[in-house]
């Protein structure tokens, strides 16, 4: 455990100074600065948090927790594997200080990997094991993202095994069979000599896997590998995709990398592609069938050809997540003859710079029932002074939403990981008038790591919790995992949120 | 009246200072002179632009240099030229460019990075050659392009030469530190 402490002038202020390790005067502070915080109510309109304090929360409670050995997190996805619930962590690399953290399963340092976690008792999550990943600091290292798939889904797997997919660094991507999570075993590797990989998408039911990855032929570090991953021990290529202008040998501008992409499947026949961070982004429709069964080399023809259309964004945005969201009843137009549902894409930007260092990254509605021509229809944001987060310290911002299409939620509510502001949970009914209904903004802890800008020549640090992504599962659990270390938390919503989503 | 004397008041303060900002520019690199940046907003705030004049520069060349904060790979910085036609921001001029020739390391202002040559296609129809420098300082990028009618060597030694000299290290190092 880190124990790290910063001393500041004021708790809201800048400039900490960097004390001591475990030192009596960092424990006497916290608790000091604890029963401050708790005195004066602990609510979202604190600025900077403090070791000891209470987690910020509306119509939102804690249920359980887990520190994930301290190892920064990307994306959780929980599955329901048998009579288990069994959650996995995608990792990004270790820090600065602390580059291999150390597992206490095995005693030893391993590069960040994979967490599984067995949260069947939310209230009691049970570590299971830990698949280290790519040596390597913060976005070099890892094994960021992950899926997962059932052998009896998949039309060719084993139907006693459990498959997970997950990215691996730059080193390319990797099959596990986790049927006994606690032991995993190698399946198969894909992928060599990749700039990145990413935020990849697996169909369980035909096996059309997208990886986001960088070829080495590629002008981009990200784009998209398809491959067939029916028989997961055989995997077959079935094409390079990407933007004109991204495919080796093009000359000219290089458009925007991709990040993520969301498939609904052959009964959908769409894949929604979101491209860009947190500058120049856009979404793009592509018609899935056209891309699996069309022309494959990569010139800029065929690249276009199983394009349906292209939104752009601002060029201060990015698209991190895209949530596709069809034929949602509007009530608002119940009474009207045409257009009572309506076709929508949520888009999540990422925020990448620390305490506001970058045009606010947030979340958009797009309405593309008319798909050649999809239009924003509206946008939510945190409201930065109800907890005064550009002075937290930092990302404050969007990233990402849950991607679970279960019906518990689905087309109802949308979780938001807003790294400092914590989760936030939205009612989507209406997303013409998206509207937030809670909040959880976890405690940081000791492990939980520091943010630094430059100022004045040097560093300026201060510690805040960086909810990097969020899931949810089909009994209603809401799991969210921190960038800074602090761990997974897994919660439950309260009050009038329950009844949005039409929970007891 | 008053409101018209109080407008020429502040227009005048406005371009006495900025003529202020573009001597103490012009001093530090003899023929160059800074000019407003050119281009539409985008998604990094804008930089700064300069131009060279023939006596100095043997042909006029523009050089354009911002910083792009949060926009590197943090531990493999500037890796290959895919990256300097990615970053380099030649598309403020042209979509149209091919490289001449593969790119080179360089180093600006203690940072380093690669610097490639291109030809570059103008909306008029002109051929202008352009040369991209992209350089890096942790996870943040500072990247600069030149362009003007000389041959891209030509150009690519003026770019240098007035990117080398102190006054434009200092503001490069400042704006890469949050300065």
């Amino acid at each position: 455990m880190r124990g790290t402490c910063y001393r500041c002038a004021q708790p809201a202020q800048t400039g900490c100074e960097v004390l001591g390790v475990d030192s009596y005067f960092c424990k006497f502070l916290a608790s000091l600065l604890g029963i401050i915080f708790i005195a004066y109510g602990g609510s979202a309109s604190a600025q900077q948090q403090v070791i000891g304090a209470p987690p910020e929360a509306s119509n939102m409670k804690l249920v359980g927790y887990n520190d994930l050995q301290a190892r920064s997190a990307y994306q959780p996805t929980i599955h329901h594997q048998g009579d288990r619930w069994i959650a996995y962590i995608g990792h990004h690399g270790g820090t600065d200080d602390i580059p291999d953290p150390v597992n206490p399963m095995t005693g030893k340092g391993e590069p960040n990997g994979t967490s599984i976690v067995d949260v069947t008792d939310p209230a009691h999550p049970k570590y299971l094991h830990h698949i280290p990943g790519q040596e390597g600091k913060y976005e070099s290292g890892g094994a960021q993202m992950v899926r997962i798939c059932d052998g009896k889904t998949l039309p060719k797997g084993d139907p006693n095994a459990v498959y997970m997919l997950r990215a691996v660094g730059s080193e390319g991507h990797e099959i596990w069979n986790v049927a006994d999570p606690a032991n995993p075993v190698l399946v198969t590797h894909l992928g060599e000599g990749l700039k990145d990989t990413h935020k990849n998408f697996w169909e369980c039911d035909t096996g059309i896997a997208y990886l986001v990855s960088g070829a080495p032929d590629w002008r981009t570090r990200r784009m998209t590998q398809v491959y067939d991953l029916s028989d997961p021990a055989h995997p077959v290529k079935i094409r390079d995709f990407g933007l004109p202008g991204q495919e080796p040998g093009s000359t000219g501008a290089v458009p925007t990398e991709l990040h993520g992409m969301i498939s609904t499947g052959p009964s959908g026949n769409r894949i929604y592609f979101g491209y860009g961070t947190n500058k120049g982004g856009f979404l793009q429709i592509v018609d899935r069938d056209k891309l699996l069964n069309g022309p494959k080399e990569p010139t800029p023809e065929n690249l276009r050809f199983p394009e349906v259309s292209r939104m752009p964004m601002s060029a201060f945005n990015g698209a991190h997540t895209t949530f596709p969201m069809k034929d949602m009843p509007i009530a608002e137009f119940a009474k009207d003859k045409d257009g009572k549902t309506r076709d929508i894409v949520m888009i999540v930007d990422e925020a990448i710079l620390n305490e506001c260092g970058e045009p606010r990254q947030m979340v958009w509605f797009a309405d593309v029932t008319t798909e050649t021509r999809p239009m924003m229809i509206s946008s939510y944001t945190v409201p930065e002074a109800s907890g005064n987060f550009c002075e937290r310290g930092g990302r404050f911002g969007s990233h990402s939403s849950n991607e679970s299409m279960a019906p518990v939620y689905y087309k109802k509510m949308a979780f938001i990981a807003f790294f400092n502001a914590g989760v936030r949970a939205l009612d989507i009914r209406d997303p013409y008038h998206p509207r937030e209904v809670g909040y959880f903004i976890p405690s940081i802890t000791a492990a939980t790591d520091k943010r630094c800008v430059p100022a004045d020549g040097k560093d300026r640090c201060k510690v805040a919790i960086q909810t990097n992504n969020v899931e949810t599962d089909d009994r209603g659990y809401i799991y969210i995992v921190d960038r800074a270390n602090t761990g997974l938390h897994i919660l439950q919503l309260t009050g009038p949120a329950r009844a949005v989503a039409g929970l007891p | 009246m008053r409101r018209r004397l109080s407008a020429a008041l502040a227009i005048a303060v406005c371009t006495l200072s900025g003529a202020a900002a573009y001597q103490h520019t012009r001093s530090g690199g003899e023929g160059w002179r800074e000019i407003a940046w050119p281009f539409p907003r985008d998604g990094w705030p804008a930089g700064r632009a300069f131009h060279c004049d023939v006596k100095a520069c043997g042909e006029e060349v523009e050089l354009y240099v911002r910083p792009k904060i949060g926009f590197c790979n943090c531990d493999s910085g500037v890796a290959d030229d895919d990256e300097v036609d990615r970053v380099a921001d030649l598309d403020l001029m042209s979509d149209r460019f091919v490289p001449l020739e593969p790119g080179v390391v360089t180093q600006i202002a203690d940072m380093h990075g690669r610097l490639r040559a291109y030809d570059l296609a103008m909306s008029d129809g002109s051929r202008h050659a352009a040369v991209g420098i992209a350089v890096s300082h942790r996870c943040d990028l500072l990247v600069a392009v030149a362009q003007g009618n000389a041959d891209a060597p030509a150009v690519q030694r003026a770019a240098l030469a007035f990117l080398g000299t102190g006054d434009m290290a200092r503001w490069m190092m400042s704006a890469m530190n949050g300065g």
